[in-house]
């Protein structure tokens, strides 16, 4: 295969102007001094010497970036406004979720926070409180936390590096258990804004917890880019829920990194309904013996959506058992990603790795593709994969119309058995009921459109 | 009551139909025969609504209404329910949401009020006791996991639920058991009433055993050709299909 220099890269060494504006934003706010600084800029650099990931690379083939690259966005970095409730529309918000951190248009609302004192055992930190107080120490910290950068994730990682204004610490101390769940709220009250937030959870030997993140927000079209990392000491048993229902034209980028120890048990629940534009992305190493990781999905595009979900889990240790089971509803003209790569290592034998995706297509103009890959470097593994694409059962709508539903209450009776497979698996019984609803508004309004 | 005349009928490039002509009165019950092939759960589909079938020529008529201009919802609303041969499983959907969601739509076409879940839960009871069946069942997917002979029970506690005026049976004896047939029929019996009509369809006298029809009719390469009373299906299982096509 040859490989030609694209002109453009040939003349000139000059910034295209969608990573100037990033570079023109960046300068324009007041950089901390000293490690913080220098470590914010390092990663601006970086980003400008990447920009964006292009379909030319393989994990970003199918998920054209250059709708989010033509858009300009303010940066957010002054705190919310003190908001009176009723000025922000929280009808969105699950009622009683736990213990809720709100960030505002990307940065800290301590008046829409919970304010009751944080159990035993658990710390709730504001980053941008911690970053503002004490630079060297959170600095510090950041750096020792900062996930792996991984080709795919690099350019967003860096981006959420430079403009990084807020986000939350999580820190559950040995054998604390944590009943109720840390529920994150990420809202958008102002549209054309960015936020870069970051997420640290540090779960200790044998503590247990349940993690809501929740974006959305009725704002329009905003640039949310967050990294979340997630690091499990031995024995610990995480929930995490990832609702991603921002509004029709925000874009939203993901990227999750979890590093699980010996006999740690994480279990992942992501929801994609919203934004225009969306990828997800979760990163999971199974570091220690006994790990298990179980992770599913429900993507739901629809009018002109694009939602991307990329997964990559990693077998570092032997005696690790991985899970995946994505559904996927596409409708309109929207489109569904889902890439699943399973990696095994050298010498970490039995293995048990299976993947399956199920897809419903609800439109001759929609599309899912999806995509397992596997890299396997040992060989007592026990890996499968499976995935299949329909559409409505023409038999079993015929069943149910001959019991006297009209068509359109059978389809979303279908569609929504079908999500069913999804819904029944939540745990937690608030996130479970509020998916309901918002299944039902979302089936409700489009068999009106049927 | 429901006037079938000169109906044709295709499935992609096969003619599947050739002029089908049956009058059913109310009250009636009919057993059409025949062998396989012959077209008889096409005819019973084509009523229905089932899609993917072209009427090439012919009308159908229930109370003077012509049926087949109607979509299948429509038709189940106007009185008409088909026994599914295969009743389909739908994993996620219950039983009761289902049963539910059918008769409020079928009332609330006839302008009778919608039924609440008590009254609903205390008008399904009664009829599951007389299907012999569970009440666990209530909450259970559509026909997941059931067995043959669960399935077409809850095919008849469906039509017991919706009482239709016109109950079209597509070979509600097949698979079943002696007992679970005997279940079915005592079901589909209790269902008999001056104001509604029967027609089933089946290879077997079997059924006829049990369910004793007023007129039976042998269906043949999409044709009529013979009609009758009982005496016929008897005189068929004796004989055997042959006989009819030769006569």
């Amino acid at each position: 295969m040859s490989v030609s220099l694209s002109p453009a890269a040939a003349v000139s060494q000059a910034v295209p102007p969608a990573r100037e504006r990033y570079r023109a934003l960046f300068d324009a706010q007041t950089l901390p001094a000293g490690a913080l600084g220098a470590w914010r800029s390092a990663a601006l650099e970086h980003f400008l010497a990447t920009g964006f990931p292009t379909q030319r690379e393989e994990a970003w083939k199918y998920t054209n970036l250059r709708r989010l690259e033509a858009r300009g966005f303010g940066r957010s970095d002054t705190p919310a406004a003190p908001h009176s409730s009723t000025a922000l529309d929280e009808s969105g918000w699950i009622a009683a979720a736990g213990i809720r951190t709100v960030l505002l248009n990307g940065r800290w609302a301590p008046q829409l926070s919970g304010t009751s004192p944080q159990p035993p055992g658990v710390t709730v930190l504001a980053l941008g409180q911690w970053l503002e107080h004490a630079p060297e120490q959170a600095a510090e910290f950041l750096q020792r936390h900062a996930p792996r950068h991984s080709d795919a994730a690099a350019a967003f990682q860096h981006l959420n590096q430079a403009f990084m204004g807020d986000g939350v610490v999580i820190e559950l101390a040995d054998d604390t258990i944590c009943d109720l769940p840390l529920y994150l709220v990420h809202h958008w009250s102002v549209p054309a804004l960015m936020s870069h937030p970051r997420i640290i959870v540090r779960a200790g030997r044998n503590s247990r917890c349940t993690l809501i993140e929740h974006y959305l927000g009725k704002a329009g079209d905003g640039f949310t880019n967050t990294v979340t990392t997630i690091d499990a000491a031995r024995g610990a048993q995480l929930v995490h829920y990832r609702i991603q229902e921002e509004a029709p034209q925000a874009f939203h980028i993901g990227h999750t990194h979890v590093n699980l120890a010996a006999d740690v048990s994480y279990t992942q629940y992501e929801l994609a309904f919203g934004a225009t534009l969306s990828r997800v992305a979760t990163h999971v190493n199974l570091d220690g013996r006994g790990a298990t990781a179980t992770l599913s999905g429900l993507i739901m595009p629809g009018g002109n959506q694009h939602l991307d979900t990329f997964t990559c889990i990693e077998h570092a240790a032997g005696h690790t058992t991985s899970r995946e089971l994505y559904r996927g509803i596409a409708d309109g003209r929207g489109r569904a990603v889902f890439r699943g790569k399973v990696i095994v290592r050298p010498d970490a034998q039995h293995i048990d790795a299976q993947q399956s995706t199920r897809n419903l297509l609800l439109s001759p103009n929609a599309e899912i593709d999806t995509r397992p890959e596997l890299e396997i470097y040992a060989n007592d593994v026990k890996c499968s994969h499976g995935a299949t694409t329909g559409q409505l059962d023409a038999t079993a709508l015929f069943y149910l119309r001959s019991r006297g539903l009209s068509e359109a209450e059978a389809r979303a009776i279908l569609i929504r058995a079908f999500a069913e497979g999804f819904v029944s698996q939540l745990q937690h019984a608030p996130v479970a009921h509020y998916l309901e609803q918002q299944l039902a508004r979302r089936f409700a309004n489009l068999t009106e459109v049927a | 009551m429901l006037t079938i005349t000169d109906l044709q009928v295709r499935a992609g490039d096969k003619q599947i139909l050739n002029g089908i002509n049956l009058t059913v009165q109310p009250g009636e019950v009919h057993a059409i025969m025949g062998p396989n092939g012959s077209g008889k759960s096409t005819l019973v589909q084509v009523l229905a609504g089932r899609e993917g079938y072209q009427v090439t020529q012919g009308s159908v008529s229930l109370h003077g209404r012509d049926l087949l201009e109607l979509a299948p919802e429509e038709r189940a609303r106007a009185g008409v329910f088909l026994a599914f041969q295969y009743p389909v499983e739908i994993p996620g959907v219950n039983n009761v949401y289902l049963l539910k969601a059918g008769l409020n739509a079928i009332r609330k076409h006839r302008g009778q009020p919608e039924l609440d879940a008590f009254e609903f839960l205390s008008l399904i009871k009664d009829k599951m006791k007389l299907m012999q069946m569970d009440e666990s069942f209530l909450s259970r997917g559509v026909n997941e996991g059931f067995s043959g002979g669960e399935k077409k029970r809850n095919e008849i506690l469906q039509m017991a639920v919706l009482e239709p005026q016109l109950a079209l049976l597509d070979e509600t004896d097949s698979g079943l058991d002696i007992d679970a047939l005997r279940v079915v029929a005592k079901g589909v019996n209790s269902l008999r009433s001056p104001q509604r009509a029967i027609v089933m369809v089946t290879h077997y006298q079997r059924l006829l055993d049990y369910i004793e029809p007023d007129h039976v009719h042998v269906l043949s390469a999409g044709r009529i050709v013979k009609s009758g009373d009982k005496a016929l299906a008897r005189e068929l299982e004796r004989r055997g299909y042959d006989w009819t096509v030769a006569a």
